[in-house]
C-alpha cells in the first residue's frame, strides 16, 4: 500500500493535521447551529400550534410565520 | 425604508431555497477541491508537502478579514441610520469569522513549525491575527451579554471600529514589520507569485469556505428571524 500520501516526506502530521483541525472546527460550528435551527422551529411550531383559532387565522397573514411552518411540515 | 430589502420579510423566502442549494453543492465540490489540495497540486520546491496547509490557512485567514469587513460595515450603518435588521446579519457572521479565525491561526502554527521551526512567534501578522480573534469574542460577549440594546449596539460598533484599524494593520504587517510570516503572494494589483497548479486548488478551496460560510450565515439568520417571530407569537 502506498503510504506517501500520509506521510508527505515526513510533513504529514502537520498538513492532515491541519485538514482535520479545520474539518473538525467547520463541523461542529455545522451541527450546533443546525440544532439551534431545528430547536428553535419546533418551538415556534408548538406556540403556534397552541394558539386560539382566531389568532391561528391571524398568523396565517403573515408571511415569515407562514414560511416556517411550511418549512416545518416539509421536514417531517 | 431606506433598507426595505434587508427585511426578514423580503430574504426570509430566499433563505430555504439558499440553504438547499448550497447544501447539495457543498461536499462534491468540497470531495473535488480536496483531491486538487491533496493529491493533484504538487509540491513546493522549498517547502514541500507543508504547502498543502496553505489551501485551509489561506481561505480562512482571508474569509476571517472579510467576515469582520462584514460585520464592521453593517455595524455602521446599524449605527448610523438604526436599521434594526442589520444586527441581525452581524449576529449571523460574527460566529463564522471567530471559527475561521481559530482555524486560520491553528493552521498557521502547524504550519510554521516545519517551516520556520516554530508554532509561534510574536510577529506582527501573527500578533494581529490573534488580536483579531479576540475581537472577535469580545464583540459576540457584548451583542450577547449586554442587556441594553442601545448601550450593546454602541458596544459593537465601537469594537468594530477599533477592528477594522487592525484589519488594516493584518494587511500591510507583513510589509511594516517583515519578520517571519512571508510577504503577499496573491496580490489583486500586481504580479501574483503562486503558480497556476497551486492557485487553482486555492480557488476551489477558497470557494468551498465560501459556501460554508454562506450557509451558516444563512442558518444562523433564519435562526435569528425565527427567535424574534417566537416572541412576536405572544403579541398576536
Amino acid at each position: 500500500m502506498n503510504l506517501d500520501i500520509f506521510v508527505m516526506n515526513g510533513y504529514g502530521v502537520y498538513v492532515w493535521s491541519a485538514f482535520a483541525f479545520s474539518f473538525l472546527v467547520c463541523f461542529i460550528l455545522f451541527v450546533k447551529t443546525k440544532r439551534t435551527l431545528k430547536k428553535l422551529e419546533n418551538e415556534f411550531k408548538k406556540e403556534a400550534m397552541s394558539l386560539s383559532d382566531e389568532k391561528v387565522s391571524a398568523l396565517k397573514n403573515k408571511k415569515v410565520a407562514q414560511e416556517i411552518l411550511n418549512t416545518q411540515q416539509k421536514a417531517h | 425604508m431606506m433598507f426595505k430589502f434587508l427585511y426578514p420579510s423580503h430574504l426570509f423566502s430566499f433563505l430555504n431555497k439558499g440553504i438547499s442549494i448550497i447544501s447539495a453543492i457543498i461536499i462534491p465540490f468540497l470531495f473535488l477541491s480536496l483531491i486538487f489540495a491533496l493529491l493533484i497540486s504538487p509540491q513546493d520546491y522549498i517547502q514541500g508537502d507543508t504547502v498543502r496547509i496553505m489551501y485551509v490557512h489561506v481561505p480562512a485567514a482571508w474569509m476571517t478579514l472579510m467576515c469582520f469587513g462584514m460585520i464592521s460595515f453593517l455595524c455602521i450603518l446599524t449605527f448610523l441610520f438604526k436599521t434594526k435588521n442589520t444586527i441581525l446579519l452581524y449576529k449571523s457572521i460574527a460566529p463564522i469569522g471567530l471559527s475561521l479565525s481559530l482555524i486560520a491561526i491553528i493552521t498557521g502554527s502547524l504550519w510554521g513549525e516545519p517551516t520556520w521551526g516554530t508554532y509561534w512567534v510574536w510577529d506582527a501578522r501573527l500578533t494581529s491575527m490573534l488580536v483579531l480573534m479576540f475581537f472577535y469574542l469580545i464583540f459576540i460577549f457584548s451583542y450577547k451579554f449586554i442587556s441594553n440594546q442601545n448601550l450593546s449596539l454602541k458596544v459593537c460598533t465601537g469594537i468594530s471600529v477599533i477592528g477594522l484599524i487592525n484589519l488594516f494593520i493584518i494587511k500591510y504587517s507583513v510589509n511594516i514589520w517583515p519578520t517571519l510570516h512571508q510577504t503577499e503572494s496573491i496580490k489583486i494589483i500586481g504580479r501574483t507569485t503562486v503558480d497556476s497548479s497551486m492557485l487553482l486548488p486555492l480557488s476551489m478551496m477558497l470557494l468551498v469556505f465560501f459556501l460554508y460560510c454562506a450557509l451558516i450565515f444563512l442558518m444562523k439568520y433564519k435562526s435569528e428571524v425565527i427567535r424574534i417571530k417566537k416572541k412576536g407569537l405572544k403579541k398576536i
